[in-house]
């Protein structure tokens, strides 16, 4: 038997235009970075625009390629956070295309920059250093 | 806040389900979902999925806030800790596969009772679960009428049974008190002796055979002899059912141990007085004169083993029978040495010789036709099935052997000198490092008053002291002062120690003793006699062989505690079958009897049977896809293969057996069709087994007359290059040289491959090549690029390096067979591989293989008896190919 072999992307959502927060509370720019995502961003608004977007960068091939096995593993609007499961020959056409997305996949979606902060060949790895990175980020913001 | 599941969690698990829905889902799903496989699928998603936060968690009135920003991050931590837990718990995994690799063979029944004891409820519950079919052996019904027809015979058998024993336990009230004691087996003078009779229950498996006594043991863990063809009239394990061949090289050589029930190997015992022994073994080949000197007292004494071949006359000249190995009932000094005190009877001694039981037959007539002769006259039995032995090798094995064997006399007083030294012999890692043939023999207890077994304790390795204490022992080896027990060569206390208690009373007897204390020895206990003899491989470094002699029934409770000894490194000791002893010596560099030594009349029996099973494997195969030997090209217009494909052919080379018209086999132009299939004569061999001794005597002096051809000898054969040998492999030597040949003038057309083709092969200075010298020019040019050279020089050198080697054309020129010159003519084929494969200890292929003595003589001599660079070269070539390799051989 072949086993399927897949890559887990773990992908932070970062916001890096700081508003001009008059009348509100200063907060430390790194929450503000790190803000929640709206809550329409739903697993398959992701998928819709994620897909969308290899179609038009990678044309026909990409979004073949892709199709099988793009699936959401995770996805958490409050901490902007999610983990993607992609074929391992192809993941690196869901990189790019998420490199190369400039906002929020949603209607009037924000300017966004979605960065991948690890590669692994297990969830269980993805898992474990989206927990690294969240006390991290605790850590700084206090 | 309190988490919110979203329902989107499933829709992307659910939405590329692999499997259908079954048809009664939606029954089942009525149900309830805590049934089939909707409850596994519910169950899997559940523990895969992880809880998450809507954006709201990290707002506060929809407004950044550092605080909330803070908690919805713990969340998410905790969120996916919990899901890693959860993940881990929902593995699809079955009770069944978390069984360690070694107890395997249960994991393939659906018998919950065979995984261990901590699994079986979860095994269970899985197997209630997904409705696998078992069965109830006790309910199942015979479906063949002959099968009921068994079951009511048997039925009806243990009626029968019930009511006799009732009727004897009614009987058996009345004479009580009167013991009866097991007849004594009885042991012929001069006679076979007859395998034990087996339990009822088991003697129509054992009419043409005879099982070892672990034969239980060994049939559920490895593979034995078919049913139908026994191997030396025994049913010997073959291979383990496991994958055995790295961990047996490994326990064999680096940590651990392997043992052997070499129960099968035949004891024969002589006894009669020394001038006649003397005599008789004189005649059996034991003509070495140390030995019947000053030198070989200890050996008559008891103290030493000699192994060595036997042969027998035939019409005065010695024909070699097998490797075999003799040693002395153990006796005092005095009486042992002085024949001369004549007073009325010259006192009797013993001898064991022990030999392969492919060979038993052999010797036994011979001895027994020698005996006849002697005056005053020598008795012999036939121990076979009186004395059983274990073999065990490998760094652990003296630990082992520590571990299971306790002296009867336990206290420090009265323990045996011998026992005492055997006990004293913790911290040897190699048999080997005993005198050389050192024999020990002493009495233990039965090994299931110790059982299990508990690690020994070791002396610190980096304790200087114990070390140096122990090899003052190795050497000066105290024993030798002292008379090891004859107790083994003694009929009535072999028997009294077969007489072993009851497994029941035992327990009985372990329940009431302390915890972690031993129960103690009873008068019922007899002592076991055993002998330890050591063996020394003939490479230095390698492992040596332990050879435990004991009654044969008292193998079995040996056993069980050897197998389940706790090693120090780990584990437990490996059994072996024979293919493992067969690896073994191949990898020590030893050829083992039979198989290598085709020249003997045991070998050549296993060599025509094994003709017999290639054959029958070759014409099994459809004709596609099998070797066609006829139309293998060896070049230069040299059709097919030489002699049979499937045999190691030597009656080809020797010109006997074949057919008429093609007596003369020299002219290779043409091959001859396939030899008929002929009946393997065993009243006279094609080939005589030559030792080993005499062949070096040979090579080194040039004056000593050519034996006659039909003489053999096995050789060691190391590949110089790549390239592995199989069984069958031809053996050339090497060609003569261009201006040799043109002065004979023996064939007028060119010679296939020329002599210096085949010495370019060689590796320049096998020393010099695995280690280049840094500072020569070669590795100096080859070498890497130093860093700091600058760009346009690195360039040259690169360009430079490129250039030096060109590459390899492409395709392959497959006119010069990939540069491989061709093989020599059949002239200067010279004998055949009996074993080979690739060497785990030497890391290349290895063969052994038995070649003509006259031709390779021929050609050793014809080359000028360099014995260095190519006079000891030869060429392999596996059956069927026409790739020839260069090998170096040596005298085994």
């Amino acid at each position: 038997m072949v086993r399927l072999k897949n890559r887990y992307l773990l992908v932070n959502i970062l916001y890096p235009e700081l508003e001009d927060r008059k009348g509100k509370t200063k907060v430390p720019d790194i929450v503000e970075f790190n803000q929640p995502t709206t809550d329409a961003f739903t697993a398959g608004a992701l998928l819709k625009g994620l897909k969308a977007e290899i179609a038009d960068v990678f044309g026909d091939y990409g979004s073949g390629a892709i199709s099988e096995s793009l699936n959401v593993k995770y996805l958490s609007p409050a901490t902007s956070t999610f983990i993607l499961r992609v074929s391992r020959a192809y993941y690196k056409l869901a990189w790019a295309a998420l490199s190369l997305m400039t906002s929020v996949p949603v209607k009037d979606g924000k300017n966004c920059v979605f960065r991948v902060v690890r590669v692994s060949g297990t969830i269980r790895k993805a898992e474990e250093e989206a927990i690294r990175r969240a006390r991290e980020l605790i850590l700084k913001a206090r | 806040m309190p988490p919110k599941k979203n329902p989107a969690d499933f829709a992307g698990s659910s939405g590329n389900k692999k499997r259908k829905e079954p048809p009664q889902s939606s029954s089942s799903n009525q149900k309830g979902p805590d049934k089939g496989r909707d409850f596994k699928r519910v169950k899997v998603n559940d523990a895969r999925s992880i809880l998450k936060q809507t954006s709201d968690a990290a707002l506060k009135n929809g407004d950044l806030d550092v605080q909330s920003f803070l908690k919805s991050r713990e969340f998410e931590i905790k969120a996916l800790q919990n899901g890693i837990k959860k993940s881990k718990g929902g593995r699809t995994s079955r009770a069944f596969q978390q069984v360690p690799r070694d107890m395997r063979r249960r994991t393939a029944s659906h018998n919950v009772k065979r995984v261990p004891k901590r699994l079986q409820k979860r095994a269970a519950k899985e197997m209630k679960d997904d409705k696998t079919p078992t069965v109830d052996p006790s309910k199942r019904k015979p479906r063949t009428s002959r099968g009921r027809l068994r079951a009511e015979t048997a039925k009806r058998l243990g009626m029968l049974a019930a009511k006799k024993k009732a009727m004897k336990g009614k009987s058996g009230d009345k004479v009580a008190g009167i013991e009866t004691r097991p007849a004594r087996p009885k042991i012929r003078k001069n006679k076979l002796n007859e395998p034990p009779k087996p339990k009822s229950k088991f003697r129509k498996r054992q009419i043409h055979k005879t099982w070892l006594p672990t034969h239980m043991w060994h049939a559920k863990r490895a593979r034995m002899t078919e049913p139908k063809n026994p191997l030396w009239r025994f049913s010997i394990p073959l291979t383990s059912t496991e994958k055995s061949y790295r961990p047996t090289h490994r326990a064999g050589g680096a940590r651990g141990a392997v043992a052997w029930d070499m129960s099968y190997m035949s004891t024969i015992q002589l006894e009669g007085p020394t001038t006649s022994l003397e005599k008789l073994l004189k005649a059996m080949g034991v003509t070495e004169k140390w030995l019947w000197e000053e030198k070989g007292t200890k050996w008559r004494h008891g103290k030493r083993t000699w192994s060595g071949w036997l042969s027998r006359n035939i019409t005065d000249k010695p024909v070699l029978i097998g490797p075999s190995s003799i040693f002395w009932c153990p006796t005092d000094q005095q009486t042992g040495d002085e024949p001369a005190n004549k007073t009325k009877k010259p006192p009797s001694f013993r001898v064991f010789v022990r030999i392969h039981p492919s060979a038993f037959l052999e010797t036994w007539a011979e001895i027994f036709r020698l005996s006849k002769l002697q005056r005053p006259t020598i008795h012999i039995e036939d121990l076979r099935f009186e004395i059983g032995s274990i073999d065990i090798t490998g760094p652990g094995s003296t630990e082992t052997l520590l571990g299971i064997l306790h002296p009867y006399n336990q206290s420090e007083d009265n323990m045996e000198p011998h026992a005492k030294t055997f006990r004293s012999l913790a911290g040897v890692t190699n048999p080997g490092s005993l005198p050389l043939n050192s024999l020990l023999a002493f009495s233990i207890m039965d090994p299931r008053l110790r059982y299990p077994p508990r690690p020994v304790k070791m002396p610190n390795t980096s304790d200087e002291e114990a070390n140096f204490a122990l090899f003052d022992m190795l050497s000066a080896w105290p024993v030798d002062s002292s008379t090891g027990s004859p107790a083994l060569f003694d009929r009535d206390t072999r028997f009294k120690a077969t007489r072993l208690p009851a497994q029941k009373s035992l327990n009985r007897r372990k329940a009431l003793s302390q915890p972690g204390d031993y129960p103690s020895i009873q008068a019922t206990d007899f002592p076991i006699p055993i002998m330890l003899l050591t063996s020394r491989p003939a490479a230095p470094s390698a492992q040596g062989t332990w050879t435990l002699l004991a009654p044969w029934k008292c193998i079995l409770p040996i056993w069980y505690g050897l197998v389940h000894y706790p090693l120090l490194s780990g584990g437990n000791p490996r059994f072996g079958g024979l293919q493992e002893l067969r690896q073994i010596h191949f990898e020590q560099g030893v050829p083992w009897f039979p198989v290598d030594f085709p020249g003997t009349k045991s070998g050549f029996i296993w060599e025509t049977e094994e003709r017999v099973k290639r054959k029958k494997e070759w014409e099994k195969r459809p004709k596609g896809k099998r070797v066609e030997w006829d139309s293998l090209d060896l070049g230069e217009g040299r059709k097919g293969e030489i002699g049979q494909g499937w045999a190691c052919d030597f009656e080809r080379v020797l010109g006997v057996m074949s057919l008429p018209d093609s007596g003369k086999s020299v002219d290779t132009s043409q091959d001859t069709p396939k030899t008929p299939e002929s009946p393997p004569k065993e009243a006279q061999l094609p080939i005589e087994h030559v030792h080993k001794d005499f062949f070096s005597s040979l090579l080194s002096s040039p004056k000593l007359e050519l034996p006659s051809p039909s003489a053999v000898a096995t050789v060691r054969i190391i590949l110089t290059s790549r390239g592995i040998a199989s069984p069958c492999a031809r053996i050339y030597r090497l060609p003569l040289s261009k201006s040799s040949q043109d002065s004979s003038m023996t064939r007028s057309n060119a010679q296939a491959t020329t002599r210096e083709q085949w010495l370019s092969l060689l590796p320049s200075t096998s020393n010099s090549k695995p280690l280049p010298n840094p500072n020569s020019k070669a590795a100096k040019n080859l070498g890497r690029i130093p860093l700091n050279t600058p760009l346009p020089q690195r360039v040259r050198l690169l360009a430079q390096s490129l250039l030096q080697q060109p590459p390899l054309p492409y395709p392959a020129n497959k006119e010069e067979g990939d540069g491989n010159p061709l093989v020599p003519d059949e002239e200067d084929l010279i004998g055949f591989v009996t074993t080979g494969e690739f060497n785990l200890a030497e890391g290349k292929g290895v063969a052994v293989g038995t070649v003509f003595l006259s031709k390779i003589i021929e050609g050793f001599r014809r080359d000028g008896m360099k014995g260095g660079k190519d006079g000891r070269l030869c060429i392999v070539r596996n059956a069927g190919e026409k790739i020839g390799r260069l090998a170096r051989w040596e005298v085994v």
